[in-house]
């Protein structure tokens, strides 16, 4: 099977607000698809809808081959889900969550201890195993989370901004983690608001913007999409960016102020032009177009 | 992709309902079991669980029993029943705020994306709820022997009794769940649920007869179910049994049950598609 993942046409309304107003997504098998978008994009809704938990008003979605309103217990099957909120009991210990889950799947009491063993150490939680999740930190629980989302070795997993309020170290081991799952098979599809998680994570992309597909191919091909190269320059007086802007023609952000580069011979012409009318500069670079450029020539959406 | 040969019996199409009962049933009692867990896990649940009936016999026995005019015994043998009756139809609460807390919090949803029976976590809910109240009621019981309350009829009486008095919370419990499913926030529901089953055990004749009281609160005890079945228990335990209280309190368990049960399996099947 080509895509794990195939939906088209997706339609959800909740009262007269359209959610998702036709999207259209392909994951392919063993691949990372990172979803993209801004709060309220409608990423969590296309996640809920495949992962079997809303029904769409319009659109079909199948998942593993099966499709998600026909077959839900197939696909449940297959599925794994780790969402925005951690969804373990709080009450209950790391080893008991994820015995309970060995327990539902049909795993003997000795089999679900074992996975249970064996996720605790993979997630680094051995210590925490027999203290109530209420006690975790934000970072624990989320792996607890996703260790109970992996009991039953999901071919196709969903994670929905897995890494929202982690820090930058705890958001490192789960990068780690996605990574080593496309290396054993599994599907991932990814929802961030994050564009370097985007960036590091996904083979291919899918930009959502109120509800509708912005954008979809691979970081590089949306990179693209935004144009060339850019001229970043970061006057060293502050007192020289409104000169700057005027020359330049666009506003900056934060002390920097960014041209699109049509070609090659246009930077020195630039730096010529602000050299000769005084500004000095603190910093100068060539780069490509980042995915926030990308972000901001599709939705319009200051980052 | 290679598809995991999950199933071991293979399904037919479409029917959400292919679970085998069997396995229905153990992912039941599975679940039944994660709600339990936390009465082992934090002695605090175990402790307020307990608490609740002794705290309850002492203060209605003692402090209200003593202002009544010092026959204690009496007050024992009339209250008894009273407060078992009532510490177990309040207990009822819990099955909608725990259904509530699981569906506030995620761990609804969890479920409802692993390939168990649908029917599941609601069957474990109300098993672990049942398993609760017979705790609550026979620690209720030991409490009353302590203070000096005595079964004069039989343990058939007893049988009777607590069967009766399990009925009509199980009855509540639907009320309470259907209320859980659909309320808003785990406060919400507890608001409600504290709402309706206040004024219906307290304003019974469960703690003292409806003598030399106004009229209409008279006929509203007479009305209510709770008077009935305090009634009902404290003549199966005690002796000087009326049928009537029985039947009445049978005849509203089944109203309840009908009304309830419908509405929160209907609430549940929309939450669990």
């Amino acid at each position: 099977m080509k895509y794990a993942i195939e939906a088209e046409g997706l339609v959800k309304r909740y009262g007269d607000k359209a959610a998702l107003d036709g999207v259209d997504l392909r994951a392919r098998t063993g691949a990372v698809l990172g979803v993209l978008g801004p709060n309220g994009a409608g990423k969590t809704t296309a996640v809920r809808i495949l992962a079997t938990l809303a029904a769409p008003d319009a659109g079909r979605a199948l998942v593993g081959g099966h499709d998600v309103t026909r077959h839900p217990a197939r696909v449940r099957e297959l599925i794994g889900l780790t969402g925005q909120y951690a969804s373990v009991d709080e009450k209950l210990t790391g080893t008991q969550n994820l015995v309970l889950i060995g327990r539902l799947l049909g795993l003997s009491r000795t089999a679900a201890r074992a996975r249970a063993a064996e996720l605790l150490a993979r997630f680094g939680l051995e210590e925490a195993a027999g203290r109530a999740a209420a006690g975790y930190s934000g970072g624990m629980r989320r792996r607890l989370d996703l260790a109970v989302s992996l009991a039953g070795r999901p071919r196709i997993l969903f994670l929905d901004e897995p890494t929202t309020g982690l820090d930058p170290h705890a958001r490192g081991e789960l990068w780690d983690v996605v990574k080593e799952l496309t290396a054993d098979g599994v599907t991932v599809l990814l929802t961030t608001q994050y564009l370097q998680e985007a960036d590091r994570l996904a083979d291919d992309l899918l930009v959502i913007d109120r509800g509708r597909v912005a954008a979809a191919g691979t970081p590089g091909e949306l990179k693209a999409l935004a144009g060339g190269h850019r001229l970043d320059v970061r006057p060293l007086h502050a007192a020289d960016v409104e000169k700057a802007e005027a020359i330049l023609g666009v506003k900056a952000t934060d002390g920097t102020l960014t041209v699109p580069v049509h070609d090659l011979a246009m930077p020195p012409a630039v730096l010529r032009r602000l050299d000769d009318a005084g500004v000095v500069l603190a910093e100068h670079a060539l780069r490509l177009p980042s995915l926030d450029d990308v972000f901001l020539t599709l939705t319009g959406d200051t980052r | 992709m290679t598809t995991t040969p999950v199933a071991t019996a293979p399904r037919t199409t479409a029917s959400l309902t292919t679970t085998p009962m069997t396995t229905a049933l153990s992912q039941g009692l599975t679940l039944a079991w994660r709600s339990l867990i936390p009465l082992r896990n934090s002695p605090g649940q175990l402790a307020g669980l307990l608490f609740q009936p002794v705290f309850m016999i002492v203060i209605f026995v003692y402090l209200f029993g003593g202002a009544a005019g010092g026959d204690r015994a009496g007050a024992v043998a009339y209250m008894l029943p009273g407060v078992l009756v009532q510490v177990a139809l309040m207990a009822t609460i819990t099955t909608g705020m725990n259904l509530a807390t699981d569906i506030g919090n995620g761990v609804f949803d969890r479920f409802r994306t692993l390939p168990i029976a649908r029917s599941a976590p609601l069957m474990g809910r109300i098993l672990a709820d049942l398993l609760t109240l017979v705790i609550t009621v026979a620690v209720s019981l030991a409490v009353g022997y302590a203070v000096g309350f005595r079964v004069t009829t039989g343990p058939l009486g007893v049988l009777a009794g607590v069967g009766l008095v399990l009925l009509m919370a199980m009855a509540l419990s639907w009320g309470s769940a259907w209320i859980g499913l659909v309320a808003k926030s785990v406060s919400s529901m507890q608001g409600m649920a504290t709402a309706v089953l206040l004024p219906l055990t307290f304003g019974s004749s469960a703690f003292v007869p409806a003598t030399d009281m106004p009229g209409w609160l008279v006929w509203w005890m007479d009305l209510n179910p709770v008077s009935h079945l305090a009634a009902a228990l404290r003549g199966l335990l005690g002796g000087g049994l009326r049928a009537a209280d029985v039947w009445i309190t049978l005849g509203w368990t089944a109203g309840l049950l009908a009304l309830f049960a419908p509405l929160a399996l209907r609430a549940y099947t929309r939450k669990v598609r």
